[in-house]
């Protein structure tokens, strides 16, 4: 079957995640199961939506747009799915996510080695940039319109 | 298909995440400011370490396999983050102004800041790929379809790219905590700015701006979580009708100028 493969590894990153909460959150597993066993399923319709329509659109897309309509409160039931999911410490998740971009570090190191150190710091002003252009916009945004001040 | 089942990638996560968490957050006062390390940078450098080649833990295919779990992983992420944003809506509708106009700041900073170093530097048509957006993997796809990928432009944006992939996560995560420390900007606006369209990089700077403001984490992670939904949404469409084309014309224009004065002074050196 298609996808199968996605879905065993969203189960086994999403129990990765659990022990994670349960070790720096002191969330018991048991008590973040059913919020994290909601974002696997969001996540899998996420990624059966983008395959089964026609209109081509990024997945995180549609996996946003769904989080966002169960959690919302013209949902049946949002209450309990939102209560549910908060037992998940966003940091818990990302956790695993970082491990597996440090595992892929080796990967790219040759080609690093054979860039110049012009490309080496263009990439880091760009990153710069586009970090503290939008900060700042959105800083005047908010001093402009009174909010959060 | 792209291979992702390997119980030793996997394995190695498992203990990676529990020895990272159970370090948790550690706060370094240097005096300048809190450095905050936490628990994603454990995992992060530890695994970077264990990836080296010259250790050979792990083979050219084991790291393939956890680049492509990370490309997928992250929408388990994306999913936490949507399920803040449902009951938040008048929230982010409140801040919508704001919301909508830094990701001109998104879109353009690349480019206001990379483009004239880049030139003052010496780079040539390769400063046009590089800083005409942060060079994920969309925007790649963008300019090898209009440029050929083994073309000036094509070599620009790759080499941005390997770099982002490599050091992106880290370096922003640094740059935030000194931004958060300097007391110019507030917790939503610094939120909103780590929403720069890449996974890794906008989960690790949303960790260290959470940590620098626990009391406005919920807030980060969902300010975060919205301008890196927009930016990714806008984000290829954004590249394709603007910010390329805006790139090529500041170059005509900026190249004679910064350009000739780069060659000068290294005929002067």
């Amino acid at each position: 079957m298609f996808m199968l493969d996605k879905i065993y590894t969203f189960i086994i990153i999403g129990a990765i995640a659990i022990i994670g909460n349960w070790v720096g959150y002191d969330v018991s597993p048991i008590d973040a199961l059913p919020g994290m066993l909601i974002i696997v399923a969001i996540t899998v319709c996420g990624f059966a939506i983008e395959k089964v329509l026609p209109i081509k659109l990024p997945v995180v897309i549609w996996v946003s747009f769904l989080a966002l309509l169960v959690t919302s409160p013209i949902f049946p039931g949002n209450e309990t799915i939102v209560k549910a999911t908060s037992q998940i410490n966003f940091m818990a998740l990302a956790t695993p996510i970082l491990a597996y971009a440090g595992l892929s570090f080796g990967k790219d190191l040759k080609e690093f080695k054979q860039l110049g150190w012009r490309i080496v710091v263009i990439s880091l002003v760009v990153y710069t940039g586009t970090f503290l252009l939008a900060t700042l916009v959105a800083e005047i945004g908010f001093r402009v319109t009174g909010k959060f001040h | 298909m792209k291979k992702l089942l390997s119980w030793k990638i996997q394995l190695i996560v498992l203990a990676l995440v529990v020895v990272a968490e159970f370090i948790g957050i550690k706060n370094f006062d240097l005096g300048i400011g809190v450095v905050a390390l936490f628990p994603m940078l454990y995992a992060l450098i530890i695994g970077a370490v264990i990836s080296l080649p010259k250790l050979k833990l792990l083979s050219e295919k084991d790291m393939n396999i956890a680049a492509n779990i990370l490309g997928i992983s992250f929408m388990l992420f994306v999913a936490k983050l949507g399920t803040l944003m449902g009951p938040s809506l008048p929230q982010l509708m409140d801040a919508g102004l704001s919301l909508t106009l830094q990701e001109v700041g998104h879109f353009f900073g690349t480019i206001v800041f990379g483009l004239p170093i880049a030139l003052l530097i010496g780079m040539k048509r390769e400063a046009v790929g590089a800083t005409f957006s942060i060079d994920r993997e969309p925007n790649l796809a963008i300019i090898a379809e209009k440029y050929g990928a083994d073309s000036p432009e094509g070599r620009g944006a790759l080499g941005v790219y390997v770099c982002g992939t490599l050091f992106g996560a880290i370096y922003l995560t640094i740059l935030a905590s000194i931004l958060a420390n300097s007391g110019w900007f507030h917790p939503i606006s610094l939120a909103m700015g780590a929403g720069v369209g890449s996974g890794s990089m906008m989960a690790a700077m949303t960790g260290a701006l959470a940590i620098i403001f626990p009391e406005s984490a919920n807030d980060i992670a969902l300010f975060a979580g919205a301008a890196n939904l927009i930016t990714t949404i806008v984000g290829t469409y954004v590249c394709i009708f603007f910010s390329l084309p805006v790139t090529n014309y500041l170059y005509r224009k900026l190249e004679p100028v910064l350009g000739r004065r780069s060659r000068k002074a290294e005929n002067k050196a």
